[in-house]
């Protein structure tokens, strides 16, 4: 048996043939679908089968909006006769009543929210919010009691801005830059810890699998 | 804002009374669509709007009347909810099934005494009155002349009526 495949033809056919279609081309109605069906069953082997399938069912839709285009073509046919006949017969009030239910659409309508307001809300739902976090000191209460931990001299938040201050045009920067050319291992510690906070705040951002530190 | 955020509102909004949803080219100009197959990229964007809006119980409806697109509710849906804008009012559906059979006739306009002959009753006038109040017709005064408005084509599946009427008639 010949090994054979036109399935891809087929589906360019039937693709062109939709196309041609809604674009109002061509109407389906007359338009002959025998041919595609007889491509298919001529060409059809166990070989092709699989993409065959395919096809099958792509020139079943085509066929079936054939159907439905009769079928809107046969309604559309004499429509007043069937509504004269129907009231030629005197129906009373409640048999017309009757005919309507099950017949009535349910519009879904949406006349609060106009375009422009659709457009400012997703604006504002998409746009970056910026945060301005606030750091304050703490003051000092006079106590006679002894704490192990004093409030430094000068203010921790004066020294975490400078830091960040001092790094900032250094950024977007590996993690071990910020600590460039420091030997001192207390400052290093102290530089860290500085660090932690302005990640926590979310001043400074980093990225663990480049081990990147970003504004 | 996309495709799906703008057909939504073109589709959903009522313009007035009789009219709701959008035009073909409506759509396309608001979209800013001026490619050389705008049929196909506009029926692919109704396709896609379609299955998006399936699982939620929407479909997308085209109404012949005034050849807008517009978004309704799944029979499924309709079903669970009393839909009949007639409801306790037999007469009202009754004298509107005579004037779209009237203005089905007389292709789109139909004289009141003409209503009145296919309804088979003396007075009909505030029935008339009603459905021109519920937005379903207007009344040309100085002609006595009723025309449909595109109201009809939102309420009424008018296939679904053809195919009972049929059923009904072969009975």
């Amino acid at each position: 048996m010949e090994k054979i495949d036109f399935s891809e033809e087929i589906n360019k056919k039937i693709e062109v043939i939709k196309e041609e279609v809604l674009s109002g081309k061509i109407n389906l109605l007359d338009f002959e679908l025998n041919p595609i069906f007889s491509d298919i069953k001529d060409s059809l082997s166990i070989f092709n089968i699989e993409n065959y399938s395919e096809s099958y069912k792509n020139a079943c839709d085509l066929l079936s909006r054939k159907f439905e285009e009769l079928r809107n073509l046969l309604s559309s046919l004499d429509i007043e006769k069937k509504f004269l006949d129907f009231l030629k017969e005197n129906p009373k009030d409640e048999e017309i009543t009757e005919i309507f239910n099950g017949c009535w659409n349910r519009t879904f309508e949406l006349d609060a929210i106009s375009l422009s307001f659709l457009e400012y809300a997703s604006n504002r739902f998409c746009k970056e919010k910026l945060m301005d976090l606030k750091i304050e000191h703490l003051n000092k209460e006079k106590s006679d009691f002894q704490f192990l931990l004093e409030i430094p001299r000068l203010k921790f938040t004066d020294k975490l801005n400078a830091f960040f201050n001092k790094i900032k045009t250094k950024l977007p920067c590996y993690f071990e830059d910020v600590f460039e050319n420091k030997l001192d291992q207390i400052k290093i510690y102290e530089q860290f810890v500085y660090l932690l906070h302005l990640l926590q705040l979310g001043k400074i951002k980093y990225q663990k699998d480049t081990n990147t530190l970003y504004v | 804002m996309n495709e799906i955020s703008i057909l939504m509102h073109l589709l959903s909004r009522k313009k007035n009374s009789s009219q709701i949803g959008a035009t073909k080219k409506e759509i396309l100009d608001v979209l800013n669509v001026k490619t050389k197959n705008k049929s196909i990229y506009f029926q692919n964007l109704i396709t896609g709007l379609s299955d998006y809006l399936e699982p939620l119980g929407l479909q997308v409806k085209f109404n012949a009347l005034n050849t807008h697109w517009f978004i309704n509710y799944e029979n499924e849906v309709i079903e669970l909810v009393s839909n009949n804008p007639f409801e306790g009012k037999p007469s009202l559906a009754a004298t509107l099934l005579c004037v779209l059979t009237s203005c089905l006739k007389n292709s789109g306009t139909s004289s009141i005494q003409e209503i009145r002959k296919l309804r088979s009753k003396k007075d009909i006038t505030d029935d008339i009155k009603t459905l021109e109040k519920e937005g379903y017709l207007v009344i040309d005064k100085t002609t006595n002349q009723v025309q449909l408005t595109p109201l009809i084509g939102y309420k009424l599946d008018l296939h679904k009526l053809l195919v009972k009427l049929s059923l009904k008639l072969k009975e």
